[in-house]
């Protein structure tokens, strides 16, 4: 305890590249948690996904669309329970940049189908009635400001839909029951969207109720078996590959982000290290007057070393600081994707001791170098 | 009894494949209670053996003995616990860590005992005291003179209470105002708290207030005079 002023001591030494070094260290550890905080909530949409739910879309990709008719060939597919369907639409609300998802669903069988999405008997009555309605996530709403009665205008994004806007009526604001909804989306008639697109009766996907999970694999098989040599060859999987899929349509993010935030790391790891070495350059005449006095080089290679440490984790603990402040819903809109997103516990304890293991790795070399020193050649250089 | 016995001490550096001989056969006894004067021109050898009595430089051949301890045979950790309990260095520089207050300087040392806060703040204040810098504590070095950064380096020498006391150069960077008061301390430490010392200097008026000098030439000792103090 009585070094830990010693160490404070060189820290200030140079306040400016203290200050330099521990906000490299703050802005690395921030884009860590963010980017984890991220990944994490794409993953939690899939993590949460139901084992008894199947999701079929085009063999080709899930950009393109099939016809509603295999809705019936589904349903007879023995194992299956219930079948719903949905489609990606893509409007504009206002501005392209107030991106949400919006999806043109069955309504009666997607409330089924997910119990997760959570209403009142009357808001859901209040929803099915209407043609035109719309149900609006909690989070989604608190972003817009959007209440029940509500007029929502959507201009047409995806060609296919027409040319003419669409009006909405907002009929209830729905609550997420689980990850495996999320609430920043809009749900509407597909009817609606239907009747002015120009490809008419298709579906981007199906979602299939299975009565046993065990048997998921061979309804699977089953399902795409019956459209197989089709001009709508479809693919069917869990809906957790799905969920992973939806988010792959941006390419592989968790390499994507994962190699960002590696690369912010190790660039800051040299950062520090850099300077930590500078900073044992500049001070050899005093470490070789510390071991003069009798310092014994285990007690030179602590204090360096915990100098390291100590501007490590104060940046690191900035860093998580501004992560946990900005990283959630109502800082950042991830437009439905990313239904949970903000730093859990986990990703706080990993940032932690990311910065802590840059604050060892960086003040190894310097330690090392400042614990070796030879006392008579350092004195001789200054002197 | 003899406090630094030398016998037959040999320096040799290396640079590249050439070896630098500094130290050629040197034999010193020093009794406790002295003030050595080390004498002789740049590259003579008196700072190596000063630094061969602090430890903080090996032998070629030869063997130092200071007090009871062969310091010559001591591996890295125990020179480095040795030299905290034994020796005080005053260099010619001071040496002054700058982001400390001169009390942080002297209590420096006392960091490697095992002394409580308020007893190393008593040594610490001790130590400033006899050096004339009781009032100047919270002081940075930049705040000090040249002659009162040194008498602080000789408070953080002294602070330990060791056996000896090496000083190379000490007024080698003061003016002859405060070298003076500097020499005087040392004498007052010598004769007072009965310190030994042994003093590296250019300077013949710093030499004369040591009780006796010797004179290096070539790594060699070329004269010794008697008692001058």
């Amino acid at each position: 305890m009585k070094f830990l002023g010693l160490v404070l001591k060189s820290a200030k030494r140079s306040k400016r590249r203290t200050l330099l070094t521990v906000m490299s260290v703050a802005i690395a550890v921030f884009l860590f948690a963010a980017l984890r905080a991220v990944l994490d909530g794409f993953n939690a949409g899939a993590e949460a996904a139901s084992s008894t739910r199947v999701v079929t879309i085009r063999s080709t990709s899930l950009m393109f669309q099939m016809p509603i008719s295999h809705l019936e060939t589904i349903k007879n597919i023995p194992g299956v329970q219930d079948v719903t369907y949905a489609s990606w639409f893509g409007g504009i609300y206002k501005d392209p940049k107030n991106f949400f998802g919006q999806f043109a669903v069955d309504p009666e069988g997607y409330l089924r189908m997910y119990p997760e999405i959570l209403l009142t008997p009357v808001e859901r009555k209040a929803f099915l009635d209407d043609r035109t309605g719309c149900i609006i996530g909690e989070g989604l709403a608190r972003t817009y400001g959007f209440k029940v009665g509500d007029k929502i205008t959507l201009q047409v994004g995806i060609p296919i839909y027409g040319q003419r806007d669409y009006d909405f009526t907002v009929r209830a604001i729905y609550r997420s029951g689980g990850a495996a909804v999320d609430n920043q989306s809009m749900m509407f008639h597909w009817k609606y969207a239907d009747e002015r697109s120009m490809l008419k009766g298709q579906i981007g996907w199906y979602v299939t109720q299975i009565a046993n999970p065990d048997q998921a694999p061979q309804i699977m098989r089953a399902i795409d078996e019956k459209f197989a040599n089709s001009p709508y060859e479809t693919k069917t999987d869990t809906e957790r590959a799905f969920q992973t899929s939806f988010v792959s349509m941006f390419g592989n993010l968790n390499l994507l982000l994962g190699s960002i935030a590696l690369a912010v790391v190790i660039t800051t790891l040299f950062v520090a290290a850099n300077t930590m070495a500078m900073s044992v350059r500049e001070r050899t005449t005093e470490i070789a007057v510390m071991r003069t006095l009798g310092f014994p080089s285990a007690t030179i290679f602590l204090l360096v070393a915990g100098e390291g440490l100590l501007m490590a984790t104060v940046g690191g603990i900035l860093g998580i600081g501004v992560a946990y402040t900005i990283v959630n819903p109502r800082f950042l809109n991830a437009g439905g994707f990313i239904p949970e997103i903000g730093v859990n516990n986990t990703n706080v304890l990993v940032a932690l001791a990311l910065s802590v293991g840059i604050g060892v790795l960086a003040g190894l070399i310097p330690a090392t170098m400042a614990s070796r020193l030879k006392i008579v050649d350092a004195l001789r250089r200054v002197a | 009894m003899a406090l630094i016995e030398l016998r037959d001490v040999t320096k040799a550096y290396k640079r590249d494949a050439i070896e630098i001989p500094v130290l050629d056969r040197v034999s010193i006894t020093v009794p406790e209670g002295d003030f050595l004067g080390l004498m002789g021109p740049s590259g003579s050898g008196k700072s190596t053996l000063l630094n061969l009595l602090a430890g903080i430089d090996r032998p070629s051949r030869g063997a130092i003995r200071i007090g009871d301890t062969e310091i010559s045979t001591l591996s890295e950790r125990a020179l480095a616990a040795w030299r905290s309990r034994h020796i005080g260095f005053i260099f010619q520089l001071y040496n002054l860590i700058p982001v400390l207050t001169a009390f942080e300087n002297v209590e420096l040392p006392l960091l490697l005992t095992n002394l409580s806060k308020k007893q190393r703040r008593d040594h610490v204040l001790t130590a400033l005291g006899i050096v004339g810098l009781g009032d100047r504590e919270k002081h940075y070095p930049r705040q000090l003179s040249g002659g009162q950064e040194q008498r602080v380096a000789i408070a953080r020498a002294i602070v330990t209470d060791p056996t000896l006391l090496l000083a190379d150069e000490p007024t080698g960077d003061l003016d002859a105002k405060s070298a003076s008061e500097v020499l005087t301390l040392l004498q007052r430490l010598n004769g007072e708290y009965q310190k030994t010392i042994v003093m590296v200097t250019h300077d013949p008026h710093a030499a004369e207030r040591a009780k006796r000098v010797l004179h290096l030439e070539k790594g060699t000792l070329v004269e010794a005079q008697q008692q001058v103090g």
